[in-house]
């Protein structure tokens, strides 16, 4: 690794930098330059060679000044007195004659990290957005944004934002493009990018002059958009209806997604458009691109939560193919498990049966996993193959059979029967934890039901010495002590043994305190410890609380095209949940300021803004305390305009909420003390039209809830909905603060 | 959005990397993965952002021990997309929720373009021709967003010898270029001889299990159009496709159960941007102002009616416990007068095998240890003939009860037709400015059918 000995790489570059023999040859001038870079990417410290390199961003070798660039962007944050002499050359180019110059230096200038930069580029910036060529002017769209996110806090520049606006209608399809991710991360704070009607309609008569990145780019911007009456949205969709088809699976999703957003009150539509998509979906499915046919099989999947028979006459196309990589064979038989019914439940197994004898001991487990899954459905059929998977006397497939049988059993009691003929002879090949607890509790709930069951467990309290896994100790303890009510004859010699093992011998405390328990239950009497461990051996309703019934596509739409079906919602959300900790960390977010910037929207938004005078725009007025007696004459007088429940886990600071909700406007009228139980709030706030809100907060001791009650004087549910929001806002970072 | 774009060797050296956005990595950082080294002050700051997102990546996946899981992988927070081309890695990384799809759009885009420019995607490529890779990924990403990426656009101001000193002319052509109405196609483009070359592209692929029934076969063709042009040309393309066919056979009834056999249905098809998707919807004709020089006109899938160039029939025999002979026949399946080429057939053997003798009628078939496989190659076959080969496979005793999984045979095989039955009726060009007629366009067609995952079971 080239980590070692760079100082004397960067002396010797040094060296050659300088050399006015070198500078004359421009081929040998750029070769020094490229082997700068080639150790920068190695990650070797090149910051030495700065000022050298600055010297050689001066020429008209547009390579080398790229090379440069490139170069002065990385380490300028290190450098940035040493950084500022470059800007002269910078600026300059930025007045060049050839266009790809004028853009290069310009994108270079915006990129440049350091503190004070933002005075020089400004007027570059406005410059580019009035170039004539177009490649100027979408890097200088761009540049807005970055100039922006140097600012980092800054307030957003009026004047530029409507300058940007008004690109909206540039000639380029990449400068419209550009200038709505640019609006989007700058008006950040406000909610992003505004697409009124005449934005929406000028876009989507845009669309087909975008490339695929821009198409996408758009779909997803139009999500934001309302259509105004039923007829307008049809005709977006009339509109937008060739993006389904289009050659690029990232359009087609965008406009699933859009599609299925905008027709949320229109079921007929949603699955009518899933069933135009599948052709599409399935061509990527079965496409040589391996990674798309991945992300299309994750969306498969999600599609079949709402319509299970969505695919089903298609379930060939799902069979893996030997060479297929790991990943998609693991979805495909997950998507396999999930579209199964009368017709092709034959066929399916049979495909699942060939993979469980696979070579790769992780795709065999799962699809064994997949066939236990059907067997919630199909049992006999899949107990039956289950039972001959078992003859093969595999360690790693016997583990997951038995493991399968046990959920199996749980939830359809229908099989305990066949379970239990199939178990003898099992243990002889469990060696995993996991496999060997499936075992013992089965032998332990059902060994009535298995002759050999006692001295299968006895095999496994004689070797107790030497097994590893405490798990597997605490399972035969109670399966033991089970079985000993339904046998005792058999077990009651190697109960005593086990019993004095745990309580004399154990080290792990929790096996040791199992045992002492289980000791001291069978002083109390045999009557005790059957009320106590005969408990229920199946509960097929456990089943519907297992694979939820079939969810609504609204429930997933938002979702849709985004990471969270590749991840799955769970992962998702611990993913996302930190992030959310990390961004609003100590500062609150200012919440209150969630008035639409007047000035800010380009003429054709305007319309909008009459039409809905108070869309969006709360405003709440700072110190207007109410008196306690005015509040409750007001609270009981009025009704309940809206409650809800969030979610709300531990302990509980008052004062930060109190201080919280001061930051948005919100004044608290009483609380109780820290660590009542229940607890409870009563706050206010007005707006600037005068509309009063009442709330109360009542945090539940037994439940992890807090239930949220608002009132209002004038009955407006625009008002109210973005009042809500702002007190969700709130608490929810309060809760994340604290966790 | 993407936050940074690394490209490594199978090693987890990192051979490019580009970062879009300080965002990326500054989380990864705490994964603590790989502690950068201290006492360079470039690992400290902009450095420490970059270093970090590219070690854990090559810890958690270059490195992993077992099978990539997903190629998505996220670690510390941050999304790692990677796709892997032979032997190198590219890895686009994000912090954002975006659209996965988009994203491995994009690599293969960034892919095709490299190709486009360098040949093969190989380390020695890359390293040859990193100045040109950055000089790309400055152009076709800004602040994490796609830009242009046609490669037609791209070469016009980024050109493999670097320095392009630009007359007038040219530059003002680059900006056209780069502005211009239509992006696929700049004006006034002159050729003395007006060519261009249709190849239909297919692969088909199957699964057969070992009595002989298909369990599933499909066809991804893709028509690839090399045009030399001169002007603004509209074409017209025309194939078999049966709906097209059954709406103009409606009038003469004989000709409709003529051609009904010989045309195709298409499950489902997408187009190049330049083709009139409105004009295809309703009267399904493909036309369209092609981009100069190479270009993908359409995608497509069929299902029905393959005609599967070979069939693949395994005899497995297992004698004792040691020895097992294996008798594999393979038929070609088309025209006496045609030629397959570049035939290989897969067998694999078990672990434990100790020797293998193989006797084949045709070509050459070779045991690679390796590999588990036996290896059966023919150069050049003819349609409608037969081959087999025979092999005795001696197994060495072992006390794993593990029964062998027989994997399937698989197979490898060009042949000079397309699969799906596709055949490409004509292709008009007009181009009403320039006075040259679709007569005096030398057009040129060629079907390849290559196998994509052509599998036996046996």
């Amino acid at each position: 690794m080239p980590y070692l000995g760079s100082e004397d790489v960067v002396k010797e570059l040094k060296k050659a930098l300088c050399n006015p023999h070198i500078q004359g040859d421009r081929l040998r001038y750029r070769n020094v330059i490229q082997r700068v870079i080639r150790y920068m990417t190695q990650g070797l410290d090149m910051s030495g060679v700065f000022m050298e390199m600055v010297k050689a961003s001066a020429t008209v070798d547009i390579v080398q000044k790229k090379l440069v660039y490139l170069y002065m962007c990385t380490y300028a944050p290190l450098k940035p007195d040493l950084a500022l002499l470059a800007i002269n050359t910078l600026c300059k180019d930025c007045s060049d004659p050839n266009p790809m110059v004028r853009g290069l230096a310009l994108r270079s200038m915006c990129s440049l990290r350091m503190p004070g930069v933002q005075e020089y580029i400004q007027q570059p910036i406005l410059n580019g957005l009035r170039d004539k060529a177009s490649y100027v002017r979408r890097v200088a769209v761009l540049g807005c944004a970055k100039m922006h996110n140097l600012h980092g806090d800054s307030e957003v520049d009026g004047a530029l934002v409507n300058e940007l606006y008004s690109l909206l209608r540039d000639q380029d399809p990449i400068v419209v493009v550009n200038c709505l991710r640019s609006l989007e991360e700058i008006l950040k704070q406000e909610g992003g990018v505004v697409i009124n009607k005449p934005i929406a309609h000028h876009l989507l008569n845009r669309m087909s002059k975008l490339d695929q990145w821009g198409q996408a780019e758009v779909l997803n911007f139009l999500l934001r958009y309302q259509p105004r009456s039923e007829e307008e949205l049809f005709d977006i969709l009339n509109l937008l209806d060739s993006f389904l088809k289009s050659s690029s699976p990232g359009v087609v999703m965008g406009a699933t997604k859009l599609f299925l957003i905008l027709a949320k009150k229109f079921p007929h539509v949603q699955t009518d458009v899933l069933v135009r998509v599948k052709g599409p979906l399935l061509a990527a499915c079965s496409s040589e691109s391996r990674e798309l046919c991945f992300v299309a099989l994750c969306h498969v999947r999600q599609i079949l939560h709402s319509l299970p028979g969505h695919f089903s006459s298609h379930y060939k196309k799902f069979f893996c193919s030997y060479s297929e990589p790991h990943y998609i064979k693991l979805q495909k038989v997950e998507v396999l498990c999930e579209l199964v019914n009368d017709e092709n439940v034959q066929q399916v197994l049979e495909e699942l049966r060939g993979y469980c004898t696979d070579v790769s001991a992780d795709f065999a487990q799962a699809a064994i996993f997949a066939i236990g899954g059907i067997a919630r459905t199909y049992t006999d059929q899949c107990v039956q193959i289950l039972t001959e998977l078992l003859g093969l006397r595999q360690e790693h497939i016997t583990t997951v059979v038995v493991q399968t049988f046990r959920d199996l059993v749980w939830l359809c009691p229908q099989c305990t029967e066949a379970v239990c003929q199939a178990l003898p002879g099992c243990e002889e090949n469990i060696q995993d934890s996991e496999g060997k607890q499936a075992l013992i509790w089965l032998l332990g709930v059902h060994g009535e039901r298995i002759p050999n069951a006692p001295y299968v467990l006895e095999d496994f309290v004689e070797n107790v010495k030497s097994e590893t896994f405490p798990a597997v100790k605490m399972e035969l303890l109670t399966a033991l002590l089970r079985l000993f009510l339904s046998r005792p004859a058999e077990c009651q010699d190697m109960l005593g043994r086990l019993l004095y093992y745990c309580i004399e011998e154990e080290k792990d405390m929790a096996v040791r305190d199992r045992g002492l328990f289980y000791y001291r239950l069978l002083l109390v009497g045999i009557d005790e410890v059957k009320r106590i461990l005969c408990s229920p051996k199946s509960d097929p309703t456990l089943g519907l609380l297992e694979d939820p019934a079939e969810r609504p596509v609204n429930s997933w739409a938002s979702d849709f095209n985004t990471l969270v079906p590749v991840y799955g919602k769970a992962h998702w959300a611990t993913i996302s949940k930190c992030q959310g900790a990390e961004r609003c960390g100590p500062e609150l977010p200012k919440t209150s300021s969630f008035a639409a910037s007047g000035p800010l929207i380009p003429e054709d938004n305007k319309e909008r803004e009459q039409e809905f005078p108070d869309s969006g725009a709360l405003m709440l007025v700072p110190n207007r305390q109410l008196t306690a007696e005015y509040f409750e004459k007001t609270w009981l007088s009025l009704k309940v305009a809206h409650q809800q429940v969030l979610p709300w886990r531990g302990e509980f600071h008052p004062d930060t909420l109190q201080m919280a909700l001061q930051v948005v406007n919100i004044q608290t009228i009483a609380m109780s003390r820290a660590g009542t139980r229940p607890w409870k709030a009563y706050l206010s706030a007005q707006d600037d039209t005068g509309c009063l809100f009442l709330i109360e907060l009542l945090l539940e001791p037994e439940n992890s809830e807090m239930q949220i009650s608002v009132k209002q004087n004038e009955a407006r549910t625009e008002t109210l909905n973005s009042f809500i929001s702002v007190l969700e806002t709130v608490i929810g970072t309060i809760e994340e603060i604290k966790s | 959005m993407i936050g940074g774009l690394f490209i490594y060797n199978h090693k987890g050296e990192v051979l490019i990397s580009r970062v879009y956005r300080d965002d990326i990595g500054s989380q990864a950082a705490d994964s603590a993965v790989f502690s950068s080294s201290g006492p360079f002050l470039g690992e400290r700051l902009g450095g420490s952002v970059r270093r970090n997102a590219v070690d854990a990546f090559r810890v958690n996946v270059i490195h992993a021990r077992q099978q990539v899981r997903s190629p998505v992988t996220n670690i510390a927070r941050t999304s790692f997309f990677h796709v892997k081309r032979s032997n190198i890695w590219l890895a686009a990384v994000t912090k954002q929720n975006v659209n996965a799809a988009m994203v491995f759009e994009f690599l293969y885009k960034m892919c095709d373009v490299m190709a486009a420019y360098f040949g093969k995607i190989s380390e020695e490529n890359i390293k040859n021709n990193f100045v040109l890779i950055y000089e790309l990924l400055d152009e076709i990403l800004d602040f994490g967003y796609p830009q242009n990426s046609e490669t037609g656009a791209l070469k016009t101001f980024i050109t493999q010898q670097g320095i392009k000193s630009q007359t007038k002319e040219e530059q003002s052509q680059i900006t056209s270029q780069v502005t211009g109405q239509i992006g696929w196609r700049r004006e006034g483009i002159k050729y003395r001889r007006n060519e261009l070359f249709l190849d239909v592209l297919e692969s088909v692929n199957l699964l057969m299990s070992p009595q002989g029934q298909v369990l599933s076969a499909h066809v991804s063709g893709r028509v690839v159009m090399k045009s030399y042009l001169s002007g603004m040309p509209e074409c017209k393309f025309g194939m078999n496709d049966k709906i097209v066919i059954e709406k103009q056979g409606k009038g003469t009834a004989d000709e409709t159960s003529k051609s009904g056999k010989q045309s195709i249905a298409i499950d489902d098809c997408t187009f190049h941007q330049c083709v009139r998707l409105s004009k295809f919807d309703s009267e399904r004709s493909i036309s369209f102002i092609p981009p100069d020089g190479e270009f993908e006109l359409m995608r497509y899938r069929t299902t029905k009616d393959i005609i599967l160039p070979f069939r693949v029939i395994p005899l497995v025999r297992e004698v004792g416990r040691t020895k097992l002979e294996v008798k594999v026949v393979i038929k070609s399946n088309f025209k006496p007068s045609l030629l397959a080429q570049k035939i290989e057939v897969r067998i694999p053997t078990p672990l434990n095998t100790s020797g293998v003798q193989v006797i084949c009628m045709k070509g050459k078939a070779k045991y690679k240890a390796s590999e588990n496989a036996i290896v059966w190659k023919i150069k050049r076959m003819a349609g409608m003939k037969e081959s087999q080969i025979s092999a005795e496979i001696e197994l060495l005793p072992t006390n794993d009860k593990k029964k062998w999984a027989r994997p399937p045979i698989s197979m490898n095989f060009e042949v000079p037709f397309a699969p799906s039955g596709l055949k490409v009726r004509y292709l008009k060009v007009f181009e009403p400015k320039l006075n040259y007629s679709d007569h005096d366009v030398i057009k040129w067609v060629r079907y390849i059918g290559r196998s994509g995952i052509y599998e036996t079971r046996c």
